[in-house]
């Protein structure tokens, strides 16, 4: 099928992104690779009237280090972050989180921003940088706020973004390799959506220990007391079951498996880092 | 119409395009370039895929007009490639295809993966491949003549991926005012008529609240009992006409995050004096998406406490099409269950006398259940008292 009709223009910047979706109905939305919008506006379950491309604007194709966090433009493309085109706030972690989203050719054109406001709950950044303590960069006009990526998403498919705000960015604080850091998924094919996933972060140097429960159809949840938890001091089943009631119990068991799994991966003595 | 101009098989095109137009139509319809082909067109099988700024991309993900200072390249491009030379060799030798509907996305991605992981291995192969699908060959030939390709490498590319060319400078353009859009042309909200109401609804979900309403149950079964009130109640449904005989005409309305759907079709409602109970039956189709609705509210007004009454209702729904396959049931889920649990504080508050201004999509954990169900084009009142 082919879109509805809709306007386009593109944006040089987030403020010119901003500016253009304040001109037009509020049901317009920003497309950076349109790997998630696209599909939805080819099968018209997404029909907007107007699109504005920020696909080149220029603030949202850079990435700059700042010293404790590198700032990465929201239309850096997962291709980019996988290959090293930018710089990795992590000891690699990025890298190896991007190379398993999608397909090269999403990849290719899909962006870091667009997958986070796109809001999917089984999207990876959504859940790795969640995990990882990132904020957004909204632009509205020339203002811009900074929101933490815990407060970002308000339902699946739904963030705090107001119809013209862009976000021009996101930062991730450094890690080193004295942290810890594991990224557990299922997938029923290569490439697919998560079904479940978990991530765990521990690093000793910032004192943070922070575990994720993801893709369970509503925004991630950061689990209380993660170091009881590491230190296996509760029940996984119950974890999950009081972080995500509405799971079904084969989804239930899928997460637990995950969880206990990304746990393994970041407590075990193996090389930090890794698994996906 | 969008003026864009972008370099295709190394000549460079300036055309008029429709917005929506993507990569694929562009270069089959306009340029005539038909070896690329098109398959799900919504990404998921990858026979589209082409080369663009030396990458590949799913070209009926990439809108024509987001490509202007682009370098696209379609498989007719590489005739004279000695990687892609080599690729067709393997191809033909090893049995890669059979109907060749999805070899020119094949060879796109091949042509990547020998480019750029001369080291691949089988397992990584076939991960590089997962997106691109082959309903003939099963896949073990496509591997064999990549690996086989691989064998023979390293392979230089031929065409250069930069960076820099998808950041390319633009200036910001201006809406097109010429191209004003007719949000009225039909594509945002056409009705499909009336759809018969299932006899009963297989496999539903079905989800149940109870509220409390501090009134006594009598003010609740009346206000159950207008159904112009009932409809208000219902986020994203209006109700345009209350007939003589009861059938109504009405609209409802869903959006799912940036999916919307708008559902018309018909509705029933029944009541039980005598059990303080009542019925919704509706069905609806939205001829946009060609996605299907199908769902039942069974509510029941009880006595509860002093001069209190309860509110149960339990509803089963049904999605099909599009928005089913796409809007993930626990996603949907969730957003029925909030549409639920604002129905039923309506219909609390319309009975303790307060204005319900109604029909406004919902909005639950940031949700907006406002364009699913015009579903209510018809609502035949059907009453057994």
């Amino acid at each position: 099928m082919k879109p509805v009709r809709f306007e386009y223009a593109a944006a040089a910047s987030s403020a010119a992104a901003s500016a253009l979706l304040a001109q037009v109905a509020d049901d317009a939305k920003p497309i950076a690779g349109g790997q998630s919008l696209g599909p939805m506006l080819n099968l018209r379950l997404a029909r907007p009237s107007a699109l504005v491309d920020v696909s080149r604007a220029s603030d949202m194709r850079t990435a700059r280090d700042e010293g404790d966090a590198i700032f990465y433009g929201g239309a850096v493309t997962h291709a980019e972050i996988e290959d090293g085109d930018v710089p990795d706030a992590t000891p690699g972690w990025l890298a190896a989180v991007a190379r398993r989203i999608a397909y090269r050719a999403v990849r290719n054109r899909g962006t870091i921003a667009g997958s986070l406001v796109h809001a999917d709950p089984a999207a990876d950044w959504v859940n790795v940088l969640t995990a990882l303590g990132a904020h957004v960069v909204v632009a509205r006009g020339s203002a811009v706020r900074t929101v933490a990526l815990c407060d970002f998403f308000t339902g699946p498919f739904a963030t705090v973004l107001a119809h013209d705000e862009v976000v021009a960015g996101v930062r991730v604080l450094k890690r080193r390799a004295t942290a810890r850091w594991s990224y557990w998924k299922f997938c029923l094919k290569a490439g697919d959506f998560a079904k479940a996933s978990a991530a765990v972060l521990r690093d000793p140097e910032r004192r943070e220990t922070r575990i994720l429960l993801g893709a369970i159809e509503r925004p991630p949840v950061l689990l209380d007391d993660p170091l009881a938890i590491l230190q296996g001091r509760r029940s996984l089943a119950d974890v999950v079951t009081q972080a995500a009631p509405h799971l079904s119990d084969e989804a239930r068991t899928l997460h637990i498996a995950a969880l206990r799994r990304a746990i393994a991966l970041a407590t075990s003595d193996g090389k930090p880092g890794g698994g996906s | 119409m969008n003026a864009v101009t972008l370099r295709v098989n190394g000549t460079e095109v300036t055309a008029d395009v429709a917005p929506r137009t993507h990569l694929a139509d562009f270069v089959r319809e306009s340029l005539n370039l038909t070896g690329t082909h098109l398959g799900c067109e919504h990404g998921v099988c990858g026979a589209c895929t082409m080369i663009v700024d030396g990458r590949p991309v799913r070209s009926c993900l990439s809108f024509a007009v987001a490509c202007s200072g682009a370098d696209v390249r379609t498989v007719e491009s590489f005739d004279d490639d000695p990687v892609m030379d080599l690729l067709r060799h393997a191809f033909s030798r090893h049995h890669a295809l059979q109907c060749g509907y999805c070899t020119p996305g094949m060879l796109a991605t091949a042509y990547d993966i020998v480019t750029r992981l001369p080291n691949a291995d089988e397992a990584r192969v076939r991960e590089e491949l997962s997106g691109n699908l082959c309903r003939c060959t099963g896949y073990v030939g496509i591997v064999a003549a990549i690996r086989d390709v691989l064998a023979h490498g390293p392979h230089a590319r031929t065409v250069t991926t930069k960076r820099s060319a998808r950041s390319a400078q633009v200036t910001t353009t201006g809406w097109n005012v010429a191209a004003k859009i007719d949000t009225d042309d039909g594509h945002r909200g056409r009705s499909t008529g009336l759809i018969p109401l299932p006899a009963r609804i297989d496999g539903g979900i079905t989800l149940s609240r109870a509220v409390f309403v501090p009134v006594p149950v009598d003010r609740l079964w009346t206000t159950l009992h207008d159904i112009d009130t009932v409809a208000k109640c219902l986020p994203g449904a209006s109700i345009e006409e209350v007939r003589e005989d009861g059938s109504v005409l009405g609209a409802f309305a869903v959006a799912i995050g940036p999916m919307r759907a708008r559902f018309t079709g018909a509705a029933q409602v029944s009541y039980d004096v005598a059990s303080c109970s009542g019925t919704v039956r509706g069905a609806g189709g939205d001829g946009i998406s060609r996605s299907r609705a199908d769902g039942v509210i069974e509510f029941r007004a009880l006595a509860a406490g002093n001069q209190g009454s309860k509110l149960d209702i339990d509803m089963t729904y049904k999605l099909s099409g599009p928005l089913a396959q796409f809007g993930r049931p626990a996603v949907v889920t969730h957003v029925v269950d909030v549409l639920l649990g604002d129905f039923a504080k309506n219909l609390a508050l319309a009975s303790e006398g307060e204005t319900v201004i109604a029909s406004a999509p919902v909005g639950g954990g940031g949700l907006v259940l406002g364009t699913l169900l015009a579903m209510l084009r018809r609502l035949f009142f059907n009453d057994r008292t």
